[in-house]
């Protein structure tokens, strides 16, 4: 059962999906909730609106869960309705893929494994000025093939970026498949473990497991880099689209779109 | 020149602290001298080119003023999509530094070697500079790190003579006149590969420019000056391809001049065998003798 505002949120995904034909609706319903803890419990929205350079950086890697954070910024009053309803209009703004040149958007994740490398140079810098806000990104299960990410992940721990926070959307597909029958990587925890992070695993569609879980690490005294790996369900929220790997790519019809819609009702 | 890039590295990060060089654990001694006075401000990421270059964006977004080394067969080759989404894309005043670039490590082999560093970066929005001596390196640097553009400097070989031996330049300009000649032929060289074009200049009584900025130069100077001479050669330590031969060619065409232009380059092939530097040079036909022969052959002198 979803909580209004996460079901308010995937009505808007699937608002901008529907009529701007697009792609990449299971990817982003995955992480809904994780995007929602992270706007609404811990990024101070304030500092985010005026660009202050003592920010919360919320760097979304896996850019092709942009909608998501789309959303989340209609929310928050940072993109507008029309912003939204002009979805892929020639000359519209808001890309398919996370793009920093977006308002409230802070890294260009297109790329996968990209995005990852840029926010450690966003937490580096922050440890040398001595900030203590956060740098939180967000990497897909499949994302985490690329080599970079884990060039990153080395970085961040030899240099104790104690407030890079990777939260791990582990909702175990990747685009032609499941990531065991592709390339199998878990265990994440173990893994992260191995990499001297401190790690948490949670529920990464409930709410209070979520703000739990990034609580703990966020309150740590250790000086390592912290990763939350939530374990999620690719297409959450609708029915038919749940772990089902065909919404990673397949588009919303007029009859998809209402049913899916009904359930978020 | 190695002094000259290690003292303005080390002075600027004295005078900024907002100043930081990324190595992914190359550069050896040019290194010395900053990690011993401003050591805090030289981060050695480890053998992680692709993760270097996003950690200077990421640097570089929050206003931090970095230079990211790496030897030119990596940065910028391996990384090349990281510089375009990560550095070009975000517009952010990133200074690369492409060490060893052109034939450098001739013992090491073609993983060393570099010759299509420019022509990969010619197809996105950064200011390439290719300095000749350490005169138009000074230059260089000076411009990149006053810019808010990214740059890409081109760090060939460093201990081939200086060109501008009349005291140092003052201003970098897109052809710098090395020699002057009434002769109808002039060269157009660049990087590494001036000082041998002043050695045919000189015994042949022909025109020499260096040009040591590859990408938004001042093309009306460039078109006037090829635009004096009936002959244009080209001589780079570069591919044939995509670099100052093809952007001599380019405007030969695109403006209708008249000029028949020769190209010296690397042509589409590793260097085959081991040996020196000017083995490596005489292979690839660029060395002075192989050009003068070839332009003996052509006519032209």
């Amino acid at each position: 059962m979803l909580i209004d505002e996460t079901a308010k949120l995937r009505k808007t995904i699937l608002k901008m999906a529907y009529n701007a034909n697009s792609v990449h609706i299971g990817c982003a319903f995955s992480i809904v909730e994780i995007v929602h803890t992270l706007y609404s419990k811990f990024i101070d929205i304030k500092k985010l609106k005026e660009l202050s350079t003592h920010r919360d950086y919320l760097c979304l890697s896996k850019g092709h869960g942009v909608m998501a954070i789309y959303a989340n910024l209609l929310e928050l009053g940072i993109l507008t309705e029309e912003d939204i309803n002009n979805y892929f209009k020639d000359g519209s703004s808001l890309t398919g893929l996370a793009d920093s040149h977006v308002p409230g958007i802070e890294v260009s994740g297109g790329s996968l494994g990209q995005g990852i490398t840029v926010a450690t140079g966003i937490a580096m810098s922050k440890k040398i000025d001595g900030l203590d806000s956060k740098t939180f990104c967000i990497v897909g299960d499949g994302e985490l093939n690329e080599g970079s990410a884990w060039e990153s992940i080395m970085i961040a721990s030899h240099r104790q970026l104690k407030n890079f926070i990777l939260i791990i959307d582990a909702n175990s597909y990747q685009a032609m498949g499941r990531c065991e029958s592709v390339l199998n990587m878990e265990s994440f925890k173990a893994k992260f473990e191995a990499f001297n992070f401190e790690v948490q695993e949670c529920d990464g569609h409930n709410l209070n497991d979520l703000e739990n879980s990034l609580t703990t690490l966020i309150n740590s005294k250790s000086n390592k880099p912290k990763a939350l790996v939530a374990r999620t369900i690719k297409g959450k929220g609708v029915s038919f689209m749940e772990d089902e790997n065909i919404w990673h790519y397949t588009r919303l019809d007029q009859d998809t779109y209402n049913k899916a819609l009904s359930e978020l009702m | 020149m190695r002094d000259m890039i290690s003292n303005f590295l080390v002075e600027r990060a004295l005078e900024n602290k907002d100043f930081y060089v990324l190595s992914g654990d190359h550069g050896y001694a040019l290194f010395d001298k900053i990690r011993k006075e401003a050591g805090d401000q030289f981060i050695n990421t480890g053998v992680t080119e692709q993760a270097m270059i996003g950690a200077a964006a990421g640097m570089a977004k929050t206003g931090k003023k970095v230079v990211a080394y790496g030897l030119a067969c990596f940065i910028p080759m391996r990384v090349l999509e990281f510089i375009k989404m990560s550095i070009c894309y975000e517009k952010l005043p990133v200074i690369i530094l492409g060490d060893g670039a052109g034939m450098i490590y001739t013992t090491l082999g073609s993983s060393h070697q570099c010759a299509e560093d420019i022509a990969c970066l010619k197809t996105l929005p950064i200011k390439i500079f290719s300095p000749a001596d350490k005169f138009e390196m000074k230059l260089s640097l000076e411009e990149a790190y006053s810019t808010d553009f990214p740059c890409y400097i081109r760090v060939g070989k460093c201990d081939k003579p200086t060109v501008h031996n009349n005291g140092p330049l003052t201003k970098l300009k897109t052809n710098i006149p090395i020699h002057s000649s009434t002769n109808t032929t002039a060269i157009f060289a660049t990087g590494s590969m001036v000082s041998t074009g002043l050695e045919i200049a000189k015994k042949y009584d022909l025109s020499l420019f260096s040009c040591p900025i590859l990408s938004h130069f001042d093309r009306s100077e460039f078109v006037s000056n090829i635009s004096k001479f009936k002959n244009v050669i080209s001589i780079e330590e570069h591919s044939i391809h995509g670099g100052l031969g093809s952007i001599v060619s380019d405007l030969i065409a695109e403006e209708g001049l008249n000029a028949r232009l020769m190209k010296f380059g690397v042509k589409d092939h590793f260097t085959k065998g081991v040996g020196s530097y000017e083995y490596a040079m005489k292979f690839h036909k660029l060395d002075s003798e192989s050009i003068t022969e070839a332009i003996k052959n052509a006519g032209i002198v």
